[in-house]
């Protein structure tokens, strides 16, 4: 196990500026934001907990063009992103959206491309948020895969674990920012780890989430219960939760032509919107917002556990941050149990 | 690597008008595009959007296309307003479309109503290329009225054959029909198929389809042997959107043709 020191961890971040949009977690509020690094800067901020944005947003953006006139070319071509701070919950995320983008017949090319070429420095929670329960799904709050380098935050540093090819290249190309880790330092990420673990689980069982692994029968059992009225009555149907959220994968695409040229938009869609699934002869399959609402659960613990065996929620805890109805996610689970 | 939301350009080389909501456009692709009977395109008008249609054309003529599409909303008010000469796009061809080597050794019933006739016409031409290899052929067909018939002299002409038995029905009849009126359901007393074999194929209107179905299963068809042409929201064609989905499947990727058996526990799929 090796060790970076913070000032050497803003040189290796500098460094990479040359291959990669280095987008780093900035404070905002009481929690951490993505934006870009720029040069020198180091002002960002390794957060306690994940980031208020999900990092599908440097993978499948909110919005972008997929397709010019009738040309074949893919058309993104900047630098790809190297994500630094991703959490565990967000990680999993890439479960689902790699699923559904990456395929040999009609993968989504620039998801693709970003995925194979980014970069992801990922850290350990060092605390746990107002609306976190990522335990209660299975996952810990520390990350086991889908990293190239991560980091376990000790005093003035961090532990470094190499988790691809990649990230081992990346910290041998740069052996002299790195240190051998202590055994003191190590206890700490162990110590860490552990704390923060058994504090989302205390406040997920608060909460009283059924257990993961039970989630998809409850949803087949409770398909027609009330339950689903009652708790999307505070529902205002912005799509909060659907934007926010690290698996939601819902786009539709939207053409213009704009300056003589035929642009083809690939845009985020929620599926809390009343026409989502409308089709042009009138014909809605949900057209109360309670089904709508069922919907969303039933695609993420019951589609996704059925097709991939992944439950399509994270623990994150966004879409209840995020929702202005406060609707809790942790509530409605808890209310659906059998 | 490919990009799955290019469209290939095509030209509109003729547009004929079959009802006053309804025109069938030909269109010849710029590069090679070929179809399965039952697949999809997703057809778009530059700059004013996408919308899938199953094309109403023999799908050995490779060519050209034709798509046959009803006026309902804001791309095909754009669709209807094409000229011969315009540039369109097409992207697919998507989905799974009709296995007809599993209908091979079969009896065949055919339902189909209103616009569905289009894409059963690409079907129907599908089964003529290896009629023999089938054992009877049935189609009934229904529509609102006599107006909204499409490619009625072609069906005229395939009744004559005598190696299908092809009645239709119109719900409201006019001084132009001399045939049974009543929708589609009310013709299918009289088929002669093995009910416990034959491939049922059923795509029109969703509500037809639903009666369709039950009568079918009042037959004694089987659920896997019905055949559905399902109509929902496709965006992307390719399981990715999220639009259509119904159950573990996505319409667009896992059908649209889908057995009852697959969906019939799933709800809206009638709407």
């Amino acid at each position: 196990m090796l060790f970076i020191k913070r000032g050497n961890l803003d040189q290796l971040l500098e460094s990479l500026r040359g291959d990669y949009r280095v987008y780093v977690p900035r404070t905002m509020g009481d929690g951490t934001g993505y934006s870009l690094l720029g040069e020198s800067d180091t002002d960002y901020e390794i957060g306690a907990i994940r980031s208020f944005d999900p990092l599908k947003s440097f993978y499948f953006l909110g919005r972008e063009k997929v397709a010019e006139d009738f040309k074949p070319d893919i058309l993104r071509d900047d630098k790809p992103p190297c994500i630094v701070g991703a959490k565990a919950c967000d990680l999993k995320g890439f479960k689902i959206l790699d699923f559904v983008f990456i395929d040999d017949e009609f993968g989504d090319p620039t998801y693709m491309k970003a995925r194979k070429e980014g970069l992801i420095i990922s850290a350990d929670c060092t605390g746990v948020g107002e609306t976190c329960f990522c335990t209660a799904i299975g996952i810990d709050p520390w990350p086991d895969s889908e990293y190239d380098i991560n980091l376990s935050p000790v005093d003035d540093g961090f532990i470094v674990t190499t988790g691809s090819d990649k990230g081992l290249d990346l910290v041998e190309s740069n052996k002299n920012l790195f240190v051998e880790a202590t055994d003191p330092q190590k206890k700490a990420i162990d110590q860490n780890r552990s704390t923060v673990q058994s504090e989302v689980t205390r406040k997920a069982k608060k909460k009283r989430i059924p257990a993961a692994d039970r989630l998809k029968r409850i949803i087949e059992k409770q398909y027609e219960s009330d339950i689903w009225k009652d708790a999307s009555e505070d529902c205002v149907e912005c799509g909060a939760c659907n934007t926010i959220c690290p698996t939601c994968h819902c786009y539709l695409l939207y053409d213009q032509k704009a300056n003589g040229k035929l642009a083809r938009f690939r845009i985020w869609d929620s599926c809390m919107i009343h026409d989502f699934a409308r089709v042009a002869g009138g014909e809605n399959p949900r057209d109360r917002l309670w089904m709508r609402f069922r919907n969303r659960f039933e695609k993420k613990f019951n589609f996704f556990p059925e097709v991939l065996n992944e439950i399509g929620c994270t623990g994150c805890g966004r879409c209840t941050a995020a929702c202005p109805g406060k609707i809790d996610i942790r509530e409605v689970l808890a209310r659906l149990e059998i | 690597m490919k990009n799955p939301y290019r469209s290939i350009e095509a030209e509109v080389l003729k547009v004929t008008t079959e009802t006053p909501s309804i025109k069938t456009f030909l269109l010849k692709p710029k590069e090679e595009l070929t179809f399965k009977p039952g697949q999809f395109m997703e057809f778009s008008v530059p700059g004013a959007g996408e919308a899938p249609f199953t094309p109403s054309s023999d799908s050995e003529i490779k060519e050209t296309m034709e798509i046959t599409i009803v006026k309902v909303g804001k791309v095909t008010d754009a669709i209807h307003e094409l000229k011969p000469g315009d540039t369109v796009g097409l992207r697919g061809p998507l989905g799974k479309g009709y296995p007809l080597t599993k209908f091979i050794g079969q009896d065949i019933l055919i339902i189909g109503g209103g616009v569905g006739l289009a894409p059963v016409r690409t079907l129907m031409y599908g089964l003529f290329h290896m009629r023999d290899q089938f054992s009877r052929l049935v189609y009934r067909g229904g529509c609102r009225d006599p107006e909204e018939f499409l490619f009625r002299k072609e069906l005229e002409g395939w009744m004559k054959r005598d190696d299908i038995d092809m009645r239709f029905t119109v719900d409201q009849g006019d001084d132009s029909w001399n045939g049974p009126v009543g929708v589609v359901t009310t013709i299918m007393d009289d088929i002669d198929v093995n009910f416990k074999r034959v491939k049922a194929i059923v795509c029109g209107p969703p509500i037809m389809m639903k009666f369709a179905t039950f009568k079918l299963q009042e037959l004694g068809v089987r659920d896997r042997n019905i055949y559905l042409s399902m109509e929902k929201n496709m965006s992307c064609g390719f399981g990715k959107c999220g639009h259509c989905r119904i159950g573990p499947y996505y319409c667009c990727k896992d059908g649209p043709v889908f057995t009852y058996d697959m969906i019939r526990d799933f709800p809206g799929i009638w709407e």
